[in-house]
Formats: C-alpha cells, structure tokens, sequence
C-alpha cells in the first residue's frame, strides 16, 4: 500500500487531480476575494456556484454546446450574485442572513429544474470539456500534466490570478476597489462611486462563481445533480480567509482543499480499507483543521459586511 | 388608520400575490394546471386523516430545529449546523435505545432522548468555541461539521450499527418499547409533538421570563452594551449555541424513535437547512416558530401529494419558501420611495 502510495505514477495523476479539484473553488474563490475587498461578504457563493452548475448544465445540454454552457453558467451565477447585491447594497440587509437564504432559496431553485429537465427518471449525460496540453511544459516531470495538461478555463485562471493581484496592487482602480471594503466613507469623500464599485465587484463575483460552479459540470463531471456543489461555495470563503484575502494566497488554499478532494478519490480508488465516508469527510476535516491555523490577525477589509448607507452616521 | 399599517399590508399584499403567481407558473412549467394541483394540495393535507396527521410528524423535528436556530439566533450565532446536529442526535440517540437493553423502555426513551441532547449540543459546542474563543466565522465551520456529521452517521450505519441481518446501510430496528407512541392510528403522529410544544413553551420561558433569555438577547442585541454591562458575551454564546444544537439533537432522537424506528442516511429530510429559512420567517420567536414549521410541513404534505398525483416536483415548497424569505428581507421595495425614505 504505501509502496503505490509513494510511487511517481500515483503522485503524478494525485496532483493533476488536486489542480482539477482546486480550480473550481479557486474561481469562486477569487470572485469572493474581489467582493469582500469591496467589502461585500458573499456568503451566498454556494448558490452563486450551485446556480453556475445547474445553467451551464441546462445550457451544454439543451444547445449541445460548450460555450453556451459556460455563458448560461455565468449568466446563472450573475444573477445570483445581483440578487445578493440588490439585498446587501442597495436594501442595506444582513449580509449573512441574505446569503444563506439564497443559498437554501438556490437549492430549491436548481432541484426543482433540475426534476423538470431530466423529467424525472432519465439520467443525463454531456461530454465533458477535453484537455489542451501545453507540448513542452506538460513534459516537466511530476507537476508538468498536473499544471499544464489541463483543460482551457485552468490556464484562464492562471491568467485571472496574475490579473487580479496586479489590478489591485499596481492600478488607480483597483486601488479605490479595495478602498472601499476599508473606508466606505472616506472613498466616498475622495470621489470615488461606492455603491457602483461594489455593484461591479458582485459582478465579477458572480462571473467567477458562476464558472467555478459550470466547471464542476462541464469539466470535471459531465452532469448535474441535487446540491452537487456540497459545500464548495463554504469552502472557497474558507480559502479567501486562509489567504489572507490575497489572489495567490487564496490560490494556495484552494489547492490545499483541493489536494484533501483528490487525496480521498484516490486513496477510494487504490482501495484503503476505510469506509468511504471516512474518506469524503476528509475536504472538510482538512478545512476546519486550517480554519484553525487561520486565527490570529484578521486580515480582512475594514468594512467588511457592514453595509454603507451614505449620509448615515 | 396608521401610514405604516396600511404600508405594512401592501408589502404583505404584494408578497401573496408574487407568491401565488410564481407557484402558478411554477405549476404550468411543470406541465400540470394551477387549479388542479391546488385542489390535488388541499387534498393531500384535508383529503383524509393520514395526510392531515402527516402534517405534524414532519412538524415535530421542524418545530424543534427550528426552536434551535432562533435560540442561536437570538445571540447572532449563526448557526446553519441544525442538520449536522439532527444527524449527531439521531446517531447518539440509535445507539443508545438499541445497545442500552438493560434499561427498561421508557427510562430508555429518556436516556435516548436526553443522548440526543448531549450530542447535538456537543456537535454546536464545537462551533460556539471556535467562534467565541477563536473568532473563527461559525457559518463556515457548522457546515463544515454538517458534511463530516453525514459522513459519521453512514460510517456508523455501515459499521458499529449495521443491522447485523440486512445488508442496506442502515440499522436494526428498535424493539416496540423504545419507540414513541403513536395515539392516532392509523395516523404516524406521535407523542413526540408533546415534546416539541413543551419545547416551545420553556424557551419562550428562558427567552421572556429568565435572565439567561435577557442575556442572550443583550448579546444578539449589542454586545458591546453587554460588555458594559457585566454581561459575558463567550458564555452566552455558548449557552445558546449548545442550547440551539441540544434541540436540534432532540429533533434527531424523535424522528428516529417515532417515525423511522432505525437509523438510516438521509433521516433528517433536509430539515436542519429548513429549520433556517423557518427562523427567519418567524423573526425568532418560539411562538412563529411553532406556527410556521405547521405551515412548513403542511406545504411540504401538500406538495407531495401534488407529486405523487401530477408529477410535480415536490422541490417547489423549498424554491417558493426560499423566495419568500427573500421577498420579505427585500419588503421595502414595494414601498412608494417617500415611504422608504420615512424608514430611514
């Protein structure tokens, strides 16, 4: 057993199996980053991704498409995300209590479609996205497959990280983005639209969601099922803390939970005589223990989910 | 008549309305007519005793999650972890009324019961610590113990207590003696809604008659004036969150000694994530509480029903409550705007 479980072989697919398992919860996971910087708590992210999962199923399945899969799963995770938004923005609500009601709300949202679409009984399958490999760096030993032989929304995400930690550490923009989760009312004096910031961070909060809920769906599974996020979204807000509300910080923790995901499918497939259930708690045995490591500083925005009501004291 | 009254009715308005006419159309999309799955509803809930007993058997675990929630609630613990809890009573509940058979039934069914307790309380305790002491988001971490209280009851019904008999995952059956007694056959009602209304009744005591209650309150309210006030806000958030997690253990240990009579994966029927969206409706209060889980299970008997006869999916009760919670937290846009700013 622990001869299979230390050969290259088995470390080389457990982790390109981590990065699959990381990259949904990394997108949702920065999508959260960019809205607590505006200092939005999106606990809903599990609807956001749920919905994500749901629409670019309905949307791969019903067109036959890929890409008018993704665009559903995005429009899915969006209009979430403005749902949360309208409540915490605009109505000035409890961010927690808005958020774990859409997420219950979205639950019985995408079971009650989902019973409609696949009528019922019938089993419902698309093809999932294929790889790209990368010729030359997909040939690095142990981690080349696991890093560049993967599918194409992998390698935007890289891209998305880079892009991201440069925006809000080198751009006027992104600057006052990440001002206002700090002081409300001082971006606001300096000029800067609060309201709309934080609108257009939910935006991207409900992109990135919504992408990292269509590609449980459109790479990793191939179908839908009830409740098939089973917690990512709690997750991913679990990495943006781990993080320290960084891109790549959070991208680190997204790969550790992603690493537990993969280590218990593959430590299931080689046969360890545990129960299985003993191995799917393992995610989120993983995520408590360094919720735990996380204590200390807090290093989250000023004003996160404290809604800003101009003019109130 | 008063402006905020005749205010208050148009949003009430204004939520029915959008309601009935999402049910509706949820109703077409499913390829059945709204008039006839509404008399299909009314007839699985009135059309005959055992549906209408229905009603409180999937009331009686709502009333108690429920009953947890508000409680943690009540001190801004958010406690989303009634599911995990359920499932902790249920196992610790199973495991005591089918391995204690030395103890006499009903000594049994209080050992059970109070097994339930313990567990669920001990399964929030975990959460409450990590929140008060630690500082560490309680929503995140009652999920968490959600997943992993799944996982331990289908280790336990796949190992300790399998049913040495059967081969499906679940246990053996308690004998007659340490189940609840069901009063109103052929009806599955059950004396455990005695429970759940004695519940409701000592936490509307502890909640408005006692100073554990007041303090609690304080906490939810504003901690620092309980700060400055002798008030500790750790130790009342303990309290409720263990509270709130014993009640939801107790939902757990009744749903397995009066309705399912064993131990099984999926026991709780999602009704820890319901208890959630129960509390919010009734504003904590043990009283809305009692009636909106009636409400709750009535819909869901309804809805069922619908299902089983129209092959409408049941999951519409859960979508239609999510989104009236949701159009009751947004109430304030069907004010006309000189309202809203008057709110202000």
């Amino acid at each position: 057993m622990m001869e299979q479980i230390f050969s290259v072989t088995f470390l080389t697919a457990f982790l390109a199996a981590a990065v699959r398992m990381a990259v949904p919860l990394a997108y949702a996971g920065l999508g959260e980053t960019i809205a607590e910087k505006s200092g939005i708590l999106n606990i809903g992210m599990e609807g956001v991704m749920l919905s994500g999962a749901f629409f670019s199923f309905a949307g791969a399945f019903l067109s036959g498409s890929m890409s008018v899969g993704l665009l559903c799963g995005i429009m899915g995770g969006v209009a979430v995300s403005m749902l949360h938004a309208l409540l915490s923005v605009k109505l000035a609500k409890d961010q927690s209590v808005s958020g774990i009601a859409i997420n219950i709300f979205i639950l019985g949202v995408t079971s009650f479609l989902y019973k409609l679409l696949s009528s019922g009984d019938s089993y419902k399958q698309i093809v999932p996205m294929g790889k790209l490999r990368i010729p030359v760096l997909a040939d690095i030993p142990l981690i080349g497959s696991a890093l560049f032989e993967q599918d194409i929304l992998a390698y935007v995400l890289y891209v998305l990280i880079f892009a991201v930690t440069w925006f809000y550490a080198r751009t006027n923009l992104g600057l006052s983005a990440a001002a206002i989760g700090e002081n409300p009312r001082a971006a606001d004096a300096a000029g800067i639209p609060v309201h709309l910031y934080q609108y257009l961070a939910m935006v991207c909060n409900g992109i990135l969601g919504g992408v990292g809920g269509a590609y449980l769906v459109l790479v990793q599974v191939g179908n839908f099922s009830d409740n098939m996020t089973s917690g990512r979204g709690y997750i991913a807000l679990a990495a943006v803390i781990l993080g320290r509300y960084t891109p790549l910080g959070m991208l680190g923790a997204a790969f550790l939970f992603g690493a537990a995901n993969a280590l218990q499918i593959r430590l299931q497939a080689i046969g360890v005589p545990l129960p299985p259930q003993a191995l799917a708690m393992l995610p989120y045995l993983i995520t408590l223990v360094a919720l735990l490591g996380s204590i200390g500083k807090n290093h989250g925005p000023e004003s996160l989910s404290r809604p800003y009501i101009r003019g109130a004291r | 008549m008063n402006s905020s009254r005749v205010q208050r009715a148009v949003e009430m308005a204004c939520i029915v309305v959008i309601s009935l006419v999402v049910a509706a159309g949820l109703v077409m999309l499913a390829g059945a007519s709204p008039i006839g799955a509404f008399q299909m509803f009314l007839k699985g809930i009135f059309g005959n005793l055992n549906g209408f007993g229905e009603v409180f058997v999937k009331a009686t675990p709502l009333i108690l999650t429920g009953l947890g929630c508000s409680v943690a609630f009540r001190t801004g613990f958010f406690n989303i972890g009634a599911e995990g809890q359920f499932y902790m009573g249920a196992l610790a509940a199973a495991w005591a009324a089918l391995n204690l058979t030395g103890v006499p039934g009903p000594v049994r069914i209080v050992v059970a019961i109070l097994a339930g307790f313990l567990f669920g309380g001990i399964w929030a305790l975990a959460a409450a610590l990590m929140k008060a002491k630690l500082g560490i988001s309680e929503i995140i971490v009652t999920i968490m113990l959600n997943y992993i209280a799944v996982n331990i009851l289908g280790i336990a019904v796949r190992t300790f207590l399998m049913d040495p008999a059967g081969s499906i995952p679940q246990s053996a059956k308690l004998d007659a003696s340490v189940t609840l007694t069901r009063f109103l056959k052929p009806t599955r009602i059950h004396t455990g809604i005695f429970l759940a209304l004695a519940a409701v009744l000592l936490i509307w005591f502890i909640m408005e008659k006692t100073s554990i209650g007041y303090e609690i309150k304080v906490v939810g309210f504003n901690q620092r004036a309980a700060v400055c006030n002798g008030i500790s806000v750790v130790k009342n958030i303990i309290i409720s969150a263990a509270l709130s997690g014993g009640l939801a253990g107790i939902a757990g240990a009744v749903e397995v000694l009066g309705v399912q009579k064993k131990l099984l994966e999926g026991i709780s029927g999602g009704c820890g994530y319901t208890a959630i969206l129960i509390t919010l409706l009734a504003s904590n209060h043990p009283a809305g509480v009692l009636v909106t889980a009636i409400l709750f299970a009535a819909l869901s008997v309804g809805a069922n029903s619908m299902q089983r006869q129209m092959g409408i999916p049941s999951a519409i009760v859960d979508f239609l409550i999510g989104m009236v919670v949701l159009l009751i937290l947004s109430r304030e846009l069907f004010r006309r705007k000189a309202g809203r700013r008057e709110a202000k």
